[in-house]
């Protein structure tokens, strides 16, 4: 059926507008006048069937499709079905009148469909139909109830419009990943979308009374009142913060921006506000870690330009320290000709010419040479000593032992001049440079020997101890002994404790002495009573790991 | 091939050179000794003796010499045929282990201290002397 006008049945005054209405869509099809009658009047028994069981039906008035050959005036009339309809007297009559007539239920409705031959109806078309449903509604209002009725069939059309849209708007918020919500002017939630509870585990209600506390990251809660309360600036179009909200389910805070905006009425005054809340936390950390990316390559730009001029530095550094062992090196190579050659002539002199020349000039010829002896020790010993850098290390699997009579052998005369007796413990095998390592035995042992109590027998204990990788060798003696004040000073160049007249030495043994042991990755120390003895402790790596 | 009884003593330093020769002179043996600046002219004696043939019994090397040193030298010798059964004697002015080992190794016959006093001096003198007589003396029984 093609729809043309549409009639509420509630009352008797609804009657007369079916009757009405029927009669007016007889007259557009042109029924003869006595065929509009019998049509308005079936329409009419219906109605009041309807009306009387009070029943609030609802009459269709229309065509039939365009597809059905033979075209019929159709009044169809909708309602609740009863089910203990009496015999109904309306509608056997109305049967009579009309040309067809069927009942259908389907559920809870039942539609009575009334069909009259329509022979004048031509070819159909929407443009008609639209005109003659205009026809229907345009038409003046024969009573002040068909206004009111009218009246009100538009309101509720506008408000059921008005729901859907409503419905939709409310189902596209609930679809944005943002919270959206409206605000009184008080800073209270009006509205808020399902994103509002479905983030926070909060409703309106609980966020009201709590002034969003906890849930809003501590440090920015202030400034987040003070959104909330920025009612004041009436002329403020839009106002924007950035607060951490805490998500429900992961308990952690998330970055995110929000925005309201007032809404205002025609004097300008604010309404309520609306905003939103969008998370930006990856943007945040995202620029956060940009910064921190900067900030890091700057460093590391730093960290390089001072790792080059480190570099600069060491190479610098290495240079002049090669320079200098060359030159200790040279120098004392070649000092040692002109001094061999100062001691020889002066021997020559005394040995030769001893009778010729007078006491004072033996006595100062003699000088001569001892001063010559001492330039040539101290030249030996700094040659010694630049030699422990210079001779390229060669690690072996050395026989501690063996090395240590090697020493011996070489102090063989200060040991039988002084008579020491000398223990020496059994070693295990170390990783270590023979010649150095046993340089080391020889200046360690051979101080001893020079520093002993005067008419006491030197002896001199050397034992060991294993620690891990670490060989942990003591020369203990009965000597004369130090002030442990002057140890940090012992071990570097030139420190001597007592005058030449005293002791002979050139102050450089135990700097030779630290020098091989912190080159093979150990450490010397010492230890003393005034007196009574010292102990020197050498610590050696048993394997090097280089 | 004859040997003479003849120590071929190769130093640039003029003064060890003398005072060596005062100490043969000592003993009145300074016409076994001939004395040479550096290795190359050393190398040079030697094939001048060895076109004479007669060959010294005995070299000794300094170390530290110009154009030639005395290592150079040693590799020298001992690289010849005509000349590595002849002793060679290393004559240095101090201990140095490395270098001693070193010349050891290259077929040195020995390594010895330059004198220090005079006493000394007539002793390496004898010490150099009586080698090269014995040398001379085996050498000449080949």
């Amino acid at each position: 059926m093609l729809e043309i006008a549409k009639i509420t049945l509630e009352n008797e005054m609804d009657l007369i507008l079916a009757h009405r209405g029927a009669m007016r869509i007889g007259e557009l099809l042109g029924l003869s006048f006595s065929a509009q009658t019998t049509f308005a009047t079936a329409v009419s028994e219906l109605s009041r069937n309807s009306i009387d069981h009070g029943k609030t039906g609802c009459l269709y008035l229309g065509i039939s499709n365009e597809q059905q050959k033979e075209k019929y005036l159709i009044a169809c009339l909708k309602d609740r079905s009863v089910k203990d309809s009496k015999k109904n007297e309306g509608l056997e009559y109305a049967k009579r009148l009309v040309d067809k007539l069927t009942v259908s239920t389907a559920g809870d409705e039942s539609s009575i469909e009334l069909q009259v031959a329509a022979p004048l109806l031509d070819k159909l078309n929407s443009k008609k139909l639209e005109e003659w449903k205009g026809l229907f509604n345009e038409e003046a209002p024969i009573s002040p109830y068909e206004e009111i009725k009218r009246k009100n069939q538009q309101l509720k059309e506008l408000t059921e419009k008005l729901q859907a849209s409503e419905s939709q708007y409310k189902t596209l918020t609930n679809a944005l990943p943002l919270i959206i919500f409206s605000l009184n002017n008080n800073g209270h939630l009006i509205y808020a979308n399902e994103w509002l509870y479905q983030y926070t585990g909060e409703t309106i209600a609980q966020l009201n009374h709590t002034g969003w506390q906890g849930i809003i990251h501590p440090d920015d809660y202030d400034s987040f009142r003070l959104l909330l309360g920025s009612k004041t600036d009436s002329a403020a179009t839009n106002i924007k913060t950035q607060c951490r909200i805490k998500h429900r389910q992961s308990d952690s805070y998330f970055w995110h921006l929000i925005s309201i905006s007032p809404q205002k009425d025609e004097k300008d005054e604010i309404l309520h506000w609306i905003g939103y809340m969008v998370d930006i936390h990856a943007q945040k950390v995202f620029a956060e870690t940009l910064q921190d990316n900067r900030e890091l390559k700057e460093t590391q730009e730093q960290l390089k330009d001072q790792q080059q001029q480190l570099e600069l530095n060491v190479s610098e550094l290495n240079r002049s320290n090669l320079e200098l062992q060359q030159f200790a090196f040279v120098a004392s190579h070649d000092l040692q000709e002109p001094v061999r050659k100062m001691i020889f002539y002066s021997d020559y002199f005394l040995k030769k010419y001893a009778p010729v020349i007078d006491k004072k000039g033996t006595d100062y010829l003699k000088s001569m040479m001892a001063a010559s002896h001492r330039m040539r020790n101290l030249i030996s010993d700094l040659l010694a000593f630049s030699q422990v850098n210079r001779q390229q290390l060669t690690y072996g699997h050395i026989n501690l032992n063996q090395l240590a009579h090697e020493a011996l052998q070489d102090l063989e005369v200060a040991i039988k001049e002084k008579d020491a007796v000398i223990h020496i413990q059994s070693f295990p095998l170390i990783e270590a440079d023979a010649g150095l390592i046993r340089q080391l035995f020889e200046n360690i042992i051979s101080n001893a020997i020079k520093y002993s109590n005067t008419g006491v027998q030197p002896v001199i204990n050397i034992t060991c101890r294993q620690n891990d990788n670490d060989l942990i060798i003591s020369f203990e003696d009965n000597g004369i002994g130090f002030d442990e004040k002057y140890l940090p000073k012992m071990f570097t160049l030139f420190q001597r404790l007592h005058t030449r007249e005293s002791y002979k030495g050139t102050g450089l043994g135990l700097a030779i002495c630290r020098k091989i042991v912190e080159m093979h990755h150990g450490t010397i120390t010492a230890r003393s009573n005034m007196g009574k003895g010292a102990t020197f402790t050498v610590t050696l790596p048993i394997t090097q790991y280089y | 091939m004859n040997a003479q009884t003849m120590i071929l003593f190769v130093d640039d330093d003029k003064e060890d050179c003398g005072i060596l020769q005062d100490a043969f002179e000592d003993f009145n043996a300074q016409k076994h000794i001939h004395f040479e600046e550096n290795g190359e002219k050393a190398l040079e004696y030697v094939a001048r003796c060895h076109t004479a043939n007669a060959l010294p019994c005995l070299i000794v090397l300094d170390l530290n010499m110009p154009r030639m040193n005395g290592t150079q030298t040693l590799k020298h010798l001992k690289l010849n045929e005509n000349y590595k059964h002849i002793p060679v004697v290393i004559y240095s002015t101090s201990l140095n282990g490395i270098e001693k080992d070193e010349c050891m190794r290259l077929g040195a016959y020995d390594y010895i201290m330059k004198p220090l006093t005079y006493q000394e001096c007539i002793d390496t003198a004898k010490k150099l002397y009586e080698l090269c007589l014995q040398f001379s003396g085996t050498t000449s029984q080949q």
